[in-house]
């Protein structure tokens, strides 16, 4: 276990995003706790991604309050990089940056943004690739590892920072079938190690055994949330229902 | 009988090598080689070439090229972060800048700096300082264009990510996005070396003392002195390649690199 930082909470409250004159969130109220792992579902552009970026300014709210640790993160004077250094973010695209090893891709923002010693800023990011069990690929490029390994680079990048709160946007969905499963056993482990997650995914497996709460999101709103069991078995909105049909049984008419 | 498609295929390319050896054939038959050894590569006239033709010429193209590349670099860097600023005035003059030095004559340019503005502002410009700004102003529009399009082909998602690291704007694009920007843009680069190379010439027109003549001068002056055609020009079109081909080599080369990262 390599983060020693508390767990962070997370409070949304009526969230208002739109681009142009288009509202892609419609008033977005949501309550992670400490350690708890809340995953996003819904269609595609109901606004799941938009809302997870929003949480660490990578898009501008138009209105609304987002607190990250008690810590405003919506006032506009807030330190912004500051904020972000307590927050992971992993993409659907892994972005790990190209021109770098797997090792310094995990040490960069450690020296340059924490100001850590060379020594330590490896130190931690080799007990990190350790635990995604990528110790061994620390010298390759990027470009020499698979779609997974390459995830789990980025989740190792990611944890170096001792971030209190992780973000995921369908960070499965651009994998091989077959390298889903890595990933995914190390999001279950850092959700049981107590991390705060917000994920975003289609694996509704993983939402139901991992999730403390599933959050399903149509249009840019909230229509249901619930503990995963009650909204994944037994949802109660007709929306929510259809699009459940629709991924856990993709080719029923 | 009909032929399959491959014998097809072969018959049709050994007609074209039988072609060009005809072609090549004629050519030797017809050509006058005794003329072609006095007026184009008369050893005579290349032996009393060298050694200012390396010494003096090739140096002073390699030292005039080097000057416009510095300022065109400079320049260049400056211009493609004013066009991808935020900064909207900057954008534009960026642009204006670009659009300007792109669409006029680099023959023009030099004639400005070289005559023009002397005569204008009555102020004598050193002859290196001329080369400098007006190769370095020219090439600057185009290497400012090509720094532009490499740091907009960095993938978006890279900075987002470095961002998200809690790096700042400056620290993102000085630690991930020109870096890779760099790798981007080193074929097309290498290529406005070359041009750079060869519109060094232009200095030609400036009145230069011997000691600073460049290849073209050189070449110029030495068809003068020999009254012998084409061999100085040959020799000086000689030195250029040894310049320009092994960095239109250097191009290719990076290109296959940069296209064997990204293919995975
Ligand atoms: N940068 C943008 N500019 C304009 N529209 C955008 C932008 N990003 C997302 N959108 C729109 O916002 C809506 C929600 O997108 P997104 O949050 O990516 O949805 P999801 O992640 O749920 O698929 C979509 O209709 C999308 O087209
Ligand atoms: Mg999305």
């Amino acid at each position: 276990m390599t983060s020693h930082s508390a767990p962070a909470s997370v409070t949304i409250k009526d969230l208002h995003k739109s681009y142009g004159e288009v509202e892609v969130l419609k008033g977005i109220d949501i309550n992670v706790s400490p350690g708890e792992v809340v995953c996003l579902i819904g269609p595609s552009g109901s606004g799941k991604s938009t809302l997870l970026r929003c949480v660490n300014l990578l898009e501008t709210p138009n209105s609304g309050l987002i607190e990250v640790a008690g810590h405003s993160v919506t006032d506009p004077d807030v330190n912004i990089d500051k904020m972000r250094t307590n927050v992971g973010m992993v993409f659907q695209q892994f972005n790990l940056f190209s021109h770098l090893t797997v090792l310094e891709n995990c040490t960069v923002a450690q020296i340059k943004v924490l100001k850590r010693s060379k020594a330590e800023a490896q130190k931690i990011a080799l007990e990190n690739l350790e635990k995604v069990g990528l110790a061994d690929k620390a010298g390759r490029h990027p470009d020499q590892l698979s779609g997974g390994q390459q995830q789990r680079v980025a989740i190792a990048r990611a944890l170096s920072m001792d971030p209190q709160l992780m973000l995921f946007d369908e960070p499965t969905s651009a994998l091989d079938p077959e390298t889903v499963g890595d990933v995914l056993s190390i999001m279950r482990q850092l959700a049981a190690e107590g991390m705060t997650m917000i994920v975003v995914t289609h694996e509704m497996a993983f939402a139901r055994d991992v999730a403390d709460r599933v959050v399903f999101m149509d249009g840019g709103v909230v229509v249901e949330e619930g503990p995963a069991h009650e909204v994944i078995g037994n949802p109660q909105h007709q929306r929510t229902q259809l699009f459940l049909s629709r991924v856990l049984n993709p080719t029923a008419q | 009988m009909a032929l399959s498609p491959r014998q097809k295929q072969n018959y049709w390319r050994y007609s074209q090598y039988a072609l060009l050896a005809l072609i090549a054939i004629v050519l030797v038959i017809v050509a006058d080689w005794g003329t072609l050894r006095d007026k184009v590569f008369n050893p005579d006239i290349i032996a009393h070439q060298f050694p200012g033709v390396i010494t003096v010429a090739l140096k002073n193209t390699l030292i005039y090229t080097a000057l416009g590349f510095v300022v065109g670099l400079s320049l260049g860097v400056l211009l493609a972060l004013m066009k991808i600023s935020s900064i909207a005035p900057y954008r534009w003059i960026s642009t204006l800048y670009i659009e300007l030095f792109r669409g006029l004559p680099a023959l023009l340019v030099f004639i400005a700096f070289g005559y023009g503005i002397p005569l204008a502002f009555g102020l004598r410009l050193n002859n290196y300082v001329t080369v400098m700004l007006a190769l370095g102003m020219v090439s600057a529009a185009y290497i400012g264009e090509v720094l532009r399009a490499g740091l907009e082909a960095v993938p978006k998602g890279q900075y987002e990510a470095a961002r998200s690291l809690g790096m700042g704007h400056s620290r993102a694009m000085m630690t991930v996005i020109i870096p890779q920007a760099f790798r981007i843009v080193l074929p097309p680069l290498t290529n406005e070396i070359i041009l750079l190379t060869k519109d060094s010439s232009l200095v030609y027109l400036l009145g230069m003392s011997v000691a600073q003549y460049e290849l073209t001068k050189f070449g110029r002056e030495g068809i003068s002195a020999s009254g012998a055609g084409l061999t100085p020009l040959v020799v000086a079109g000689a030195c250029y390649l040894i310049i320009t081909v092994p960095l239109g080599l250097l191009a290719r080369h990076f290109e296959k690199r940069a296209g064997a990262r990204s293919r995975k």
